[in-house]
């Protein structure tokens, strides 16, 4: 946090120790600051911006417009929006952005379509973002020109349009502050004023004066905030934050919404509650974040509200979706890109940029073929068209020589070789056993199914030592469904053994380093679940365990499979990129897995049937962000040589051979 | 569904015995030849009936290759019941019994009922397994024993009760202490629990988790 001092944002810094603090010495810090400073000092409006809307839903009759304003104080500077008077005596119930400090925010995204209205999406350092503030009036670059006068803003390198406020934080102290529900609690909680909420009452004192209520409700957020019930902050936390993301998010903030509710009042009665009120003022932070979700009508359910599944009528909708945590995913690449890539001769001319463009949007199904033996390493991205050609035919041979070596044992000879049958034996018992349900292998005498097995018995000559392992056929299915070629299967299959190989290990050696990997991830990125892993006996991660063996194939449908894997591959971020893709997992659900208090047993059951559940492409952009943000201290929690890594130069790769070797 | 009581089962044996169609035909009453291998474990659970009393079985269903036993140990802690099963057409599984027994032994609880079974008895024409050896084997070990098909349900759903049964004759007669689960078994709703049972405290935690 020290890093605070370099600029005077007293605010910042006070956020920034809460944060680490907890909330007692939250009080304290905050009461400090109270004495020390001399506040309230003249805030000053230092923008004002009318018919800025947000689009709750597709209808244009449930916009709601307000004023934006920036409000300087001291030395921070406060963003708020206030509804519109006229408005408001329509809709009774309000919607309005709660006066939010710049030190909380992280970045400000400008879109400025060439049809329809230019708008901003704020995403705050928690994570969470507002929905696309639309400028009627236009006035977006001045808002950021203001926003630049009075706090650090920097254009981000990787997109023109996003600006990233206060950059010189560590990343990683964003992260930390931001996934984790409880400290995103705490915040909730906290009497800090960088959270301080504007008034959205229908009350009486309200009317007319919205001009002055962010400025004033400032001075009293402290007051209020104290009154709010902690078990309902963290639902509106995680309701802001996942609202609008996507269907998870959609059964999660309903979840959490029905658990909000416990408390006896329905939304629409704790409406009438806090406006009868003589308390109403306290209630009203709470309440106006639920308008965030339900817009205009307290009526709704949140699930009616999310669009998710609707086609959205506005081309902009779908930015209204995309909180912002990792980048939004891409189309996949497609051939007339691909070509693009190539130079006359067929060398991949930019192979960090091709990789980067496969990180984030994938691969077109029918180029797969093609593309993934340069992800796996079996055609290097400077050979040529040619080269690749005549690799490919000695490949094939050579293929062709491996696969005799078992074809010609005779049944004598086999007779004589119990090492021989019993692999054989399982792999055949295992081949049938594999994404039997997909055409491609389904019905009997499929000979896909018979090429799975010869390649599987094939490797396990060319790999003796490793031979063959349960789970090997779950990764050698998609890259025979892709390469629909024998020889070409069985070497992408080498190469991707190359990087996995020791997650069969017969002592487990690749599985348990990375668990150990992973259970140090998570202590870095996520500490209170770590915490609760240690509590709960659960910190050998071996429920995670097929995750990381297999690569997610069960746990997603095969489509989403062969998509995850060949972004892992790119290695654009990190090899690891996996373990993160775990943590993103469990920290999507560590709400429900601390809150049900799930031991051991229950945890291993409730992540067996995930499996079908989770949202890929919000699941890679939280790994993503957690892979960015975590930085070196994340590389640092995975030992050199944990798979997939090439191992540490080792003459005897599999060393550990014992009288079960199969 | 409201239960007396909700016992964690175990099925543990060689790769390719049939633990998962031993499984699927007593929770579901089928025979699935086409299924995918097991990688780690699967869930199932059914609810049966004793003594007049709702009993709800929560069964584990490992991976049986060697290599992940190491895992597959994790997942006895707090088993009340295991079904250790072999092929009788193939001689090895029968020879793995002893060291299957042994983990069972060493990472179960020592209360843990434990029911031999040897499975696919549909196919005595290539029995390389005789019944006497396998009761003699059950007989030496303390273990109870039947053969049994997952492909015609024989005997099936008698295994997994006869297991259920011995847990609660267990229960009956004292042995375990059903407040606490590392024994494997929980105290529901809908039932008389137990002598001892915080019942109230263990049935909430039981029914969410099992629902």
């Amino acid at each position: 946090m020290h890093e605070m001092e370099l600029h005077d944002l007293s605010d910042d810094a006070d956020y920034a120790a809460s944060i680490q603090q907890g909330s007692e010495s939250l009080n304290r810090g905050d009461s400090s600051k109270r004495s020390s400073c001399s506040e309230p000092e003249g805030a000053e409006i230092v923008y004002a911006k009318d018919n800025v809307t947000i689009h709750p839903t597709q209808y244009a009759s449930e916009r709601i417009s307000g004023r934006l304003k920036l409000i300087k104080q001291g030395s921070s500077l406060f963003m708020g929006k206030v509804r519109n008077a006229r408005l408001s005596e329509k809709v009774k119930n309000l919607y309005t952005i709660k006066a939010v400090s710049f030190s909380d925010i992280r970045s400000i995204r400008r879109h400025t379509p060439t049809l329809g209205w230019q708008y901003i999406i704020v995403v705050l350092s928690s994570g969470l973002a507002f929905p696309p503030l639309y400028f009627y009036n236009g006035g977006v670059r001045e808002f950021l020109a203001t926003i630049k006068q009075h706090v650090f803003l920097v254009r981000s390198a990787e997109d023109a349009n996003v600006f990233l406020v206060n950059d010189f934080q560590d990343p990683l102290q964003r992260t930390l502050s931001s996934l984790e529900l409880p400290r995103a609690v705490s915040v909730a909680n906290s009497p800090s004023p960088t959270l301080s909420t504007e008034s959205a009452s229908g009350s009486d004192a309200e009317k007319g004066a919205s001009d002055q209520s962010s400025v004033s409700f400032l001075q009293n957020g402290r007051q209020r905030q104290k009154h709010n019930d902690p078990a309902r902050d963290i639902s509106i936390q995680v309701l802001e934050k996942f609202s609008l993301v996507t269907r998870f998010a959609r059964e999660t903030t309903s979840q959490l919404f029905r658990e909000s509710q416990i408390d006896g009042f329905s939304p629409n009665e704790r409406k009438k509650h806090s406006q009868s009120s003589h308390e109403n003022q306290h209630n009203l932070s709470s309440h106006e974040h639920q308008s965030l979700i339900m817009s205009n009508d307290s009526q709704k359910v949140p699930e009616d509200v999310s669009v998710t599944s609707d086609p959205p009528s506005d081309p902009l909708e779908f930015d209204r979706l995309s909180l912002v945590w990792g980048k939004p995913r891409q189309p996949p690449l497609r051939r007339e890109e691909w070509a693009t890539f190539l130079d006359s001769e067929g060398r991949v001319m930019d192979s960090k940029e091709l990789r980067k463009r496969i990180f984030y949007g994938g691969v077109e199904h029918n180029l797969r073929a093609e593309v993934w033996t340069f992800l796996l390493g079996y055609h290097s991205y400077d050979s040529t068209f040619a080269e690749r050609e005549y690799l490919i035919s000695v490949r094939k041979s050579e293929y062709e020589t491996i696969k005799k070596q078992w074809q010609s044992i005779s049944a004598e000879q086999a007779k004589r070789f119990a090492k021989f049958r019993e692999r054989k034996g399982l792999i055949e018992k295992d081949v049938v056993r594999t994404d039997r349900s997909l055409s491609f292998y389904d019905g009997d005498d499929n000979p896909n199914v018979y090429l799975l097995r010869d390649i599987l018995l094939s490797y396990s000559f060319y790999n003796f030592d490793l031979g063959y392992c349960q789970g090997m056929s779950d990764l050698l299915s998609p890259i025979l469904f892709v390469m629909r070629d024998e020889s070409e299967s069985f070497w992408c299959f080498v190469f991707l053994m190359e990087r996995l190989g020791p997650n069969f290990n017969r002592d487990q050696s690749g599985m348990h380093s990375q668990l150990f990997a992973l259970s140090k991830l998570v202590e870095l990125l996520d500490n209170p679940l770590h915490n609760y892993f240690m509590q709960n006996d659960c910190l050998n991660y071996f429920f995670c365990f097929r995750w990381i063996l297999i690569q997610f194939k069960r746990e997603f449908e095969y489509e989403k499979t062969m998509r995850l894997w060949e972004v892992l591959w790119t290695h654009y971020l990190s090899e690891h990129l996996h373990l993160y893709v775990c943590v993103a997992i469990l920290k999507r659900y560590r709400g429900k897995i601390t809150g049900e208090q799930m031991d051991f047993d229950t945890l291993l059951k409730f992540i067996n049937e995930l499996s079908g559940q989770i949202d890929l492409d919000a699941i890679l952009r939280d790994a993503e962000a957690l892979c960015i943000c975590a930085g070196e201290n994340g590389a640092a929690c995975i030992p050199p040589g944990t798979p997939p890594s090439l191992p540490l130069e080792d003459p005897m790769a599999y060393p550990q051979l014992d009288d079960d070797v199969l | 569904m409201s239960y007396a009581y909700l016992f964690k089962y175990i099925i543990i044996g060689d790769t390719g015995v049939g633990k998962s169609c031993l499984l699927l035909q007593f929770t579901d009453k089928r025979f699935q030849p086409v299924h995918d291998l097991t990688i780690g474990v699967e869930f199932g659970a059914r609810m049966i009936t004793i003594d007049n009393k709702p009993i709800k079985l929560q069964i584990w269903d490992t991976a049986g290759q060697e290599s992940f036993r190491s895992i597959t140990r994790s997942y006895y802690r707090g088993a009340a019941g295991a079904l250790l099963v072999y092929d009788i057409t193939r001689r090895e599984t029968f020879n793995h019994l002893a060291s299957w027994l042994e983990d069972a032994r060493q990472h179960a609880n020592a209360n843990m009922s434990i029911m031999l079974i040897g499975n696919k008895c549909d196919l005595a024409h290539r029995r390389a397994v005789s019944t006497e050896e396998g009761e003699q084997f059950a007989r030496e070990h303390g273990l109870i024993f039947m053969e049994a098909s997952a492909k015609t349900a024989q005997n099936v759903e008698e295994a997994f009760i006869k297991t259920a049964s011995t847990i609660y004759k267990k229960i009956q007669d004292g042995i375990f202490d059903v407040s606490n689960e590392s024994y494997g078994i929980k105290v529901g709703y809908g039932g008389v629990p137990g002598p001892s049972a915080g019942r109230d405290g263990v049935a909430s935690q039981g029914g969410a988790c099992c629902s």
